[in-house]
């Protein structure tokens, strides 16, 4: 992490400029993410608890936990797929207060910055692949038709998917579907990634294909939040483990030190869950 | 029942075909902005859209055309039969396509509405981009189904003196007394038309079914 954030730091004007402002000149270095007392309730349930999470700029924070604990909540309540009702998000110099209603353009400039990867890949299904990740690129950001098209063959040279550009998405495997999932999100791109269980709906081979451009992805600097159920990513890629479990962060420290050796109660169980199957 | 009563009967083809095409066209092209106006986030508008298509859909298509041919259709405002017939069923079939549309619309899965939101691309392009050429292709088998209900449906302009195929038919049976046959002869026209409208509607599911292939 501590490597992989200096690049950051140099390769994101954004972050810079923030650095040198005079309120962030005490600071050495500030969260490009910073959740603060999020909130999230359905009726009288409550989803997400006061959450309170900052993710520096090249940290890659694998989150896990039971199921309904709030983990995708959490990602879909972070670039306001799901409005928060209580506490503020902030992204890079946006912030977002749950207790206002936000206007359109205001959650549009926080999701300007922000790509997300789903379970279900939700790749159109009407458009090659080769066109699912240029249309933002025109749509969004005023990219020409050539100048989007030359982008997305790179970004699917990247994931290794340049003989499917013509194809459409239902003739591909599902790790190639998230692959162009993958393409798709990076095609605006964003300062930060979020992916809300990646791998769950692909069997394991498939699964492996996905991984391995999201670990690219994580050297290259790129800040990421993941929703997983992979235990060999949460230890060998990202730097930070989060344990969640009804609605709270019940651990959160290095990786290997959450997962070898988990100080709360709640989090040793999850984890002997785990290692028992 | 020769071949000259055919004929006769045959000279309103073009009355059924031209009625159910227009009627149709005003309904696909006129259900969209309706359906638009139905999902609006304005309240007022949506009840508007609402009480539009209830109303539109509630009433019998027989009572439409006589409202509209002999209601608005007999004061300063002169219309033909056949204006009248293509108004109301025109309108009848606004409503319906519009609730063809929001049927379809409602089958997309909710991922798309989560990725697109998630790349910002906006209402307009959304509608544009993802839901519009989706919502067409799931709405393409109910709208073809309803294409064949309003070719049948268009017998009632006989009623108001559209000169169609029932009302050739009509004549006809009453110069013959041959009822039986003549509209054994008419319905067997109408079920030769649906034909073609029902394999063209298998051919382009196919076709956009195995172009996508979800």
């Amino acid at each position: 992490m501590r490597h992989r954030g200096d690049e950051m730091s140099e390769a994101t004007g954004n972050v810079v400029q923030l650095m040198e402002s005079p309120s962030a000149a005490s600071t050495q270095k500030r969260p490009l993410i910073c959740l603060d007392k999020l909130s999230k309730h359905y009726g009288t349930h409550t989803v997400l608890n006061s959450i309170d999470l900052d993710v520096m700029p090249g940290e890659v924070v694998a989150v896990i936990g039971p199921s309904g604990s709030g983990k995708s909540t959490l990602l879909r309540c972070t670039n306001y797929l799901e409005p928060p009702d209580g506490g503020l998000v902030t992204i890079g110099d946006i912030t977002l207060n749950a207790e206002k209603l936000a206007a359109p353009a205001e959650v549009a400039k926080l999701r300007r910055s922000v790509g997300m990867v789903f379970q279900s890949f939700n790749l159109f299904p009407h458009m090659t692949v080769r066109r699912n990740v240029s249309l933002a690129q025109e749509r969004v950001l005023g990219r020409s038709r050539s100048e989007a098209d030359e982008r997305s063959m790179q970004l699917l040279k990247r994931v290794g998917l340049t003989d499917k550009a013509e194809q459409y998405p239902g003739r591909c495997s599902g790790g190639q579907q998230q692959r162009v999932a993958i393409a798709r999100a990076l095609a605006l791109d964003p300062e930060v990634m979020l992916f809300d269980e990646p791998t769950s709906a692909l069997d394991p081979e498939l699964g492996l294909e996905v991984l391995s451009v999201m670990r690219e992805l994580a050297e290259t600097g790129m800040t990421m939040i993941v929703v997983t159920h992979e235990m060999s990513f949460a230890e060998n890629v990202s730097d930070t483990v989060m344990v969640m479990a009804d609605g709270k962060i019940v651990e959160k420290g290095p990786s290997g030190q959450v997962l070898r050796n988990p100080q709360q109660e709640r989090a040793k169980r999850f984890l002997r869950a785990v290692h028992d199957r | 029942m020769s071949i000259a009563d055919l004929l006769l009967i045959l000279r309103g083809l073009s009355a059924t075909i031209a009625l159910t095409l227009g009627a149709f066209l005003i309904g696909a092209l006129l259900g969209a902005p309706l359906l638009v106006i139905r999902e609006s986030r304005l309240i007022p508008l949506r009840l508007l859209a609402m009480t539009i298509i209830q109303i539109a859909r509630g009433l019998p298509p027989i009572l439409w055309l006589f409202i509209i041919f002999f209601g608005i259709g007999t004061g300063h405002f002169r219309i033909s039969p056949f204006g009248a017939a293509l108004a109301s069923l025109g309108l009848i079939s606004a409503a319906n396509m519009a609730e063809i549309y929001r049927g379809a619309l409602g089958s997309i899965h909710s991922g798309q509405w989560d990725a697109s939101s998630a790349l910002n691309l906006g209402r307009w392009y959304t509608f544009l981009d993802v839901a519009a050429p989706q919502t067409f292709r799931v709405a393409l088998p109910s709208a073809a189904s309803y294409l064949i209900g309003l070719m049948k449906e268009s017998a009632v302009a006989s009623t108001i003196g559209v000169t169609e195929l029932t009302f050739y038919g009509n004549q006809q049976s009453q110069l013959t007394f041959r009822g039986l046959e003549v509209f054994a002869m008419v319905g067997f026209i109408y079920v030769l038309l649906s034909l073609p409208i029902a394999w063209l509607s298998r051919v382009a599911d196919g076709y956009l079914q195995a172009k996508v292939a979800d």
